[in-house]
Parts: structure tokens; C-alpha cells; sequence
């Protein structure tokens, strides 16, 4: 019943005109962002967070919030109208959605898109109001030990489930943390790696030279190469007839619906997974599971359900690791959680005590931007088709216009500005070779807050690493240790598996 | 055979895990100034966490080279190019324009900066007419001058230009009343964003 009393706080938080054109504003950025190829929401959250700081932590959530929420709305316009998936989320969303619009039936899979985003949005933030608060009950639980046990198995996961190479995944881990001890020690107040005695290096790299030098400068390079300015757009004929057909439609895709809510919000849970992985592993199963399947890839709406569902849901499940353990469950939360230290709170399930009003005006903004973004999505289709209209070769300088500036402001250091160019080509280079880059976003995030932990653990322990692999003085630290030991080693086993399996089938 | 062929992904697969490494090790060596040594009576030495996990970077980068050598990574097998010619000079204008912008910055102050990079951007990369140019890269200095220095009270470096500025600001935190501002940011803003909406449509 509290949770009933603080969800309709924050309902009427979110609604306060202040947050509520916040929202709006941020759901109407957020779509546009998700339209544009190339841009997504973790692309729009860091180069959008240096101008909360001069709002209130509330209403700057609320504005991200709408903004990733939007950006998960707006992928699958650009994946059905160019074929070229609006953001990374949406990548699912092509399989079935261009067809359709090949077909001259985008109006189904924009409609379809809309309400799979819609219904995703809605179980995954009805699935977050339940489970959010027992968990922050148990993480209130947590000390340093368990905290940093909860980080490595952060880590781990982009080791074990990312899917990448595993010793470029690592490298990149590790740079993000090394990245993040720049600057003075916290406990000896000593200076470390201070590059050629460069005063700009004593505070520290912040996250959002990181952020928006990959997201935002290496985000443009890569896209510029990919699209080299040019894209091309299929015909659409908006009439609200065929809106109507495509709620028919939408009758048949019920099952899509329950598995990308479903699935989409326990995958996004999971810190390494975020919304990509499980647009596509809905759209796979989906498919697995349809009397159907066959049709699936020549354009079926359920095709453009199940991965839309998925994404929006996921990226409301990762949000639930983000407020109640401190540990971002995708790239944009990682993001979202660097900026909640900026703006001066500690994340983590203290949050639930101490600043109910942030935590549940977040939670009762995702009700109604849901609500808001279904509204404007579909009303405002022919205005995005106009949008993507915008050639690439306007679009890209803004963009690094937004990055430059965004760059220089919190800290107001042109040392800054220099990083982030140094990252952002960086970051398009390692990317080319498959080194994958949100984990050094993750871990130059975390890397302080990781760092604490474990020095506050290891005073705690003098000085002994067993503190974490104790079952019976620490057993929660000691079992989430565990569990990251698995996932670190699990893709050494991916081989002799596959080798295994390959044996099965040929016997 | 042009540069861009030559450079394949599996020369610069290479390449970089190299570079990565040296990287690496230059990081041991820099860490290597502070404690890097850790017990319980003295607790962690300020270049301990550093040290090692540039420690472990070498690892990784040497796997990394280890994979190459052995031709087990798919990069070790490409020898397509790294970079086609066309992407090549889109991206090597990119960044030439961007590093000249952040000189600039420091120089000239970032909104004189601004309409000079925007304006070489637009006429290097679209077939936009010369007036669309003009109003574009005029407008975005004006419209972020507002955002940043008037809403949001960030003050973005000047450089040289910065006595321009001071009518600017005299007027800004001057006693004039709300109605002359509006009418201010009227003429600055409405009407100069509505001429860039407009000559979207209208001026090819």
C-alpha cells in the first residue's frame, strides 16, 4: 500500500508543469535523437546531461528519462522509413519493419512500432514499480564488500554475456578504470598519472569527456563513414485508415507483446545487456516460438512487435540495478548514474529513504512519458519523416557544436574539449576493430565508486582479499564474487562447448 | 595503389594492439611513481590500483597480439582496406576541422570560432546555397551565446574577442525591464531560427 501512496507522489511530481514540459520536451528530443541514424539514446543522454545541471536532480531525471524513453520510441521510424536502424536498439526492428514499408505498408509497422514500445513500456514500468522497492530493502543491507562484489560482477557480465572479444572486452574495462584514477588519491591525497605534469589531469578525467567523446565525436565519425552523408528514404503515404487497419492488426501479435515486455525487462536488468540484445533475442524467440515463422523476415508485424516491446521494457529494467544497487544495467544508465553524482546524490538504494521525491518522480514520469511519447510518436510521423529529410552533411556539425560545448561547460577547461576529441577518435578506431567501447563508459563511471569499496573493504578486512570470499562472514559478497568468477571464465568454456555440441550433432 | 589500400584492417589491427601496448606500459612506468606496493600494515600505495590494471592492460593487448600471430582473431585474416578513399576524406576533414575549431577556441573565443567552422563544414560537405550557409552559421552562435551564457549563466571561452562581448552583457544584467529582453531575443533568436526554417524549405 506505501508503494501505492509514493507511485501517486511521484505521479503528481512528474506532473507538475515544470517536469511535466520537461517531459515532454524530453520525449519530443528523445524521438527526434532515436530517429536520426546513427543517434541514439545513450548518444542524446551524454550530450544532453551538461545542461541539467542548472535544473533540480528531478526534473534533469525526469528529462533524461523522457529523452532514453523517446529514443527507444524514435529507432524504429529510421528502421522502417530508411532501412538504416535509428539507433543500436532497433537494429530487430529492420528485419520485419522495412519489408513492410517495401511493401507500402509503413504506416502498419510505424503503428505496430508505436504500440509494441507502448504495451513494452507500460508491463516493464509496472514490473520496476513492484520489484524496485523490496530490492533497494535488501541492497540497504549491502556494505562496501557487497558493493564491490556487485561491481566486478558488473564487469564481469560485458566479459562473460557481451558477446565480444574477450581480451579487448577486458582491455577496455580496464582502461575505463584506469582512466578513472587520474587525478588525486582519494585516501593518500597523493596526484596520480599526471601526464606531463599538465594541471588539467589533477581533477580527474570526468565521465562525460569519456561519454560524449565516444558517443557523441566517435558516434559522428563512425556514422559519416557508414552513410557518407547520404541516405535514402522510402515513400510513405500517412492516412489515418491505415492506422486503423494497423491496430487490426495488432491482434495477432499478443504473444510478441507478453515475451519483448517480459523478457526485454529481465534482460535489461542484467548490466552488460541493455535494450540491443534483448530487442534481438525477443525478435529470435518470437519467431522460434510463432506457428508462423517462416513469414517472419518478409514483414509480419509481430516481427516489428517484438523487438520494439523489448526495448522499451529493457531500458526501463535497467534502470532498476541503476536506483536500487548503485550499478547501471546498460550504457545510458551508466550515463544517467554518472550524472546523478554530478548533480550531488549518492546512487544506490539510500536513494529510497533519502530522496523519495527524485526516485518516484522518476518512477511516475515513465508512466506518463509513456503515455506522452505513444501520443506524439504516432501524431507527429509525418513531421519525423520531415526531419530525417535533413542531410547528414547540417545534422553532423551541430551535433559536434552540442559535443564541443557540452565538453567545455561542467568543467569550463579547454583541456577538457582536447580529451574528448582525443576519445572520440579513439574510440571511432577501436570500435572499427572491434574493441567493444560501452564497458570503459561503464567502468570509468563506476571505477571511483569501485575503488572506494574496495579500499573501505580492505580497511575493514585489514588489508586481506578473503573479505570477499567468505561465505560465512560475508555470504552475499561472497556468493556475487562467485557468480562474477563464473561469468569471467565462462568464454573460455565457449569452445570446447561448441566443440562438444558440434560432436553431438555429427554422431 | 592508393594510402587507404594499403592501409588494411589487418596492418592496423596490428598497429593499434601495438600502440595499445606501448600505451600500456607507459602507464606501469607513470604509475610507478607513486607506491605501487600494497600490505596490511600500510594499507594500498596511491599507484597500486593504476599500476596493475595497467598491468593488465599489457595482458590483454599481448593476447590481443598473440591472437594476430596466431591468425585466430578475424581481423588477423582481413586485408580488405581499414578506411575506403571517399569515407577516408570525409572522416580526415572531420577531424582536421575539428581539432583547427578547438584551436581556434582558445584563440579567437568559440562563437567567432564557430561561424568559421560552421561555414567551411556546410560549404565543404553540403551543396547548400552560399545564403543558407551565412544565416546557419551566423544563427548557432547566437542561439548557443543565449543558451549557455544567458539561461544557463556558463560563460564559453572568448579569447581575443571577448571586449566584443561586454555591450552584450551590460545589456544582459543591465535595468532593463523583461519586455526590451523579450523583444531582444526576439529579434536574436525567433526571428533568425524562423529565417533558417525557412530557407530549409525554400533556398536549395
Amino acid at each position: 500500500m506505501e508503494t501505492v501512496g509514493f507511485l501517486l507522489d511521484g505521479i503528481f511530481t512528474s506532473l507538475q508543469w515544470f517536469n511535466l514540459a520537461l517531459l515532454i520536451f524530453g520525449c519530443l528530443i528523445g524521438l527526434f535523437v532515436g530517429a536520426m541514424p546513427g543517434l541514439g539514446s545513450v548518444n542524446g543522454v551524454a550530450i544532453l546531461i551538461p545542461i541539467t545541471f542548472i535544473i533540480p536532480p528531478t526534473a534533469a531525471i525526469i528529462f533524461l528519462a523522457a529523452v532514453y524513453y523517446g529514443a527507444m520510441y524514435g529507432g524504429a521510424i529510421s528502421s522502417v522509413m530508411l532501412g538504416i536502424p535509428g539507433a543500436s536498439t532497433a537494429v530487430a526492428t529492420v528485419f520485419d519493419g522495412r519489408p513492410l514499408a517495401v511493401k507500402g505498408e509503413a504506416m502498419t509497422a510505424l503503428t505496430a512500432a508505436a504500440v509494441g514500445s507502448f504495451v513494452g513500456g507500460t508491463v516493464s514500468v509496472i514490473l520496476f514499480t513492484l520489484f524496485a522497492p523490496p530490492l533497494a530493502e535488501v541492497a540497504l543491507r549491502f556494505n562496501a564488500p557487497e558493493t564491490f562484489a556487485l561491481m566486478v560482477m558488473a564487469f564481469a557480465t560485458f566479459v562473460g554475456l557481451g558477446g565480444d572479444d574477450v581480451p579487448k572486452t577486458i582491455f577496455s574495462i580496464l582502461i575505463g578504470l584506469a582512466l578513472s584514477t587520474i587525478g588525486l588519491d582519494l585516501i593518500t591525497g597523493k596526484p596520480r598519472l599526471i601526464f606531463f605534469n599538465i594541471p588539467g589531469f589533477l581533477h580527474g578525467i570526468n565521465f562525460l569527456v569519456l561519454a560524449i567523446g565516444i558517443y557523441g565525436i566517435g558516434e559522428m565519425l563512425w556514422t559519416l563513414e557508414e552513410t557518407k552523408g547520404k541516405v535514402q528514404m522510402s515513400k510513405l503515404s500517412v492516412n489515418m485508415n491505415e492506422v486503423g487497419r494497423a491496430f487490426g492488426a495488432l491482434k495477432k501479435t499478443i504473444m510478441a507483446m507478453n515475451i519483448g515486455s517480459f523478457l526485454g525487462f529481465f534482460v535489461g536488468i542484467l548490466p552488460a545487456a541493455g535494450a540491443t540484445p534483448a530487442s534481438l533475442m525477443s525478435y529470435g524467440i518470437t519467431k522460434q516460438l510463432s506457428k508462423n515463422s517462416k513469414e517472419f523476415g518478409s514483414g509480419v508485424p509481430a516481427g516489428v512487435v517484438a523487438p520494439e516491446c523489448a526495448n522499451n521494457s529493457a531500458s526501463t529494467g535497467s534502470m532498476l540495478p541503476m536506483l536500487t544497487l548503485g550499478i547501471p544495467g546498460s550504457p545510458t544508465t551508466a550515463i544517467l548514474l554518472g550524472g546523478m553524482i554530478l548533480w550531488g546524490l549518492t546512487p544506490g538504494p539510500l536513494l529510497f529513504t533519502q530522496e523519495p521525491e527524485f526516485v518516484w518522480g522518476l518512477i511516475g514520469s515513465l508512466y506518463i512519458a509513456n503515455f506522452f511519447t505513444l501520443v506524439l510518436n504516432i501524431a507527429l510521423i509525418p513531421a519525423f519523416l520531415m526531419v530525417l529529410r535533413i542531410p547528414f552533411a547540417i545534422l553532423a556539425p551541430v551535433i559536434f557544436v552540442l559535443c564541443v560545448t557540452g565538453g567545455y561547460a561542467p568543467t569550463q577547461s579547454l583541456h577538457d574539449v582536447w580529451l574528448m576529441l582525443l576519445f572520440g577518435f579513439a574510440g571511432y578506431i577501436l570500435r572499427k576493430l572491434d574493441y567493444p567501447v560501452a564497458p570503459a563508459v561503464l567502468s570509468i563511471v563506476l571505477g571511483p565508486l569501485a575503488e572506494k569499496a574496495l579500499r573501505q573493504s580492505l580497511i575493514l578486512s585489514d588489508g586481506s582479499m578473503g573479505i570477499f570470499f567468505d561465505v560465512s562472514e560475508k555470504p552475499i559478497a561472497a556468493v556475487i564474487m562467485y557468480i562474477a568468477i563464473v561469468l569471467l571464465i565462462m568464454p573460455a568454456f565457449g569452445p570446447l562447448y561448441r566443440r562438444f555440441f558440434k560432436k553431438k550433432q555429427t554422431a | 595503389m592508393s594510402i587507404t589500400n594499403k592501409i588494411t584492417v589487418k596492418r592496423a589491427e596490428i598497429a593499434v594492439a601495438v600502440i595499445l601496448a606501448l600505451c600500456s606500459i607507459a602507464l606501469m612506468i607513470k604509475s610507478a611513481e607513486n607506491r605501487i606496493t600494497w600490505n596490511a600494515e600500510e594499507n594500498m600505495g596511491a599507484g597500486f590500483l593504476p599500476f596493475y590494471l595497467s598491468l593488465g592492460m599489457l595482458i590483454c593487448t599481448t593476447l590481443t597480439i598473440i591472437k594476430f600471430v596466431l591468425k585466430r582473431s578475424p581481423q588477423s585474416k582481413d586485408d580488405t582496406p581499414f578506411i575506403d578513399a571517399v569515407a577516408f576524406k570525409f572522416i580526415a576533414v572531420t577531424i582536421i576541422s575539428l581539432v583547427v575549431l578547438v584551436l581556434a577556441i582558445g584563440y579567437l573565443g568559440i562563437y567567432f570560432s564557430l561561424i568559421f567552422f560552421l561555414a567551411f563544414y556546410l560549404r565543404y560537405f553540403s551543396e547548400k546555397s552560399f545564403a543558407f550557409i551565412t544565416i546557419f552559421a551566423i544563427t548557432t552562435p547566437i542561439l548557443t551565446f543565449l543558451f549557455f551564457e544567458w539561461m544557463l549563466k556558463i560563460p564559453l571561452p572568448q579569447g581575443i574577442s571577448e571586449p566584443l562581448f561586454y555591450p552584450v552583457y551590460d545589456f544582459m544584467y543591465g535595468g532593463f525591464s523583461f519586455a526590451v529582453k523579450m523583444i531582444f531575443i526576439i529579434l536574436t533568436v525567433v526571428l533568425p531560427t524562423a529565417l533558417v526554417f525557412l530557407t530549409t524549405r525554400f533556398i536549395k
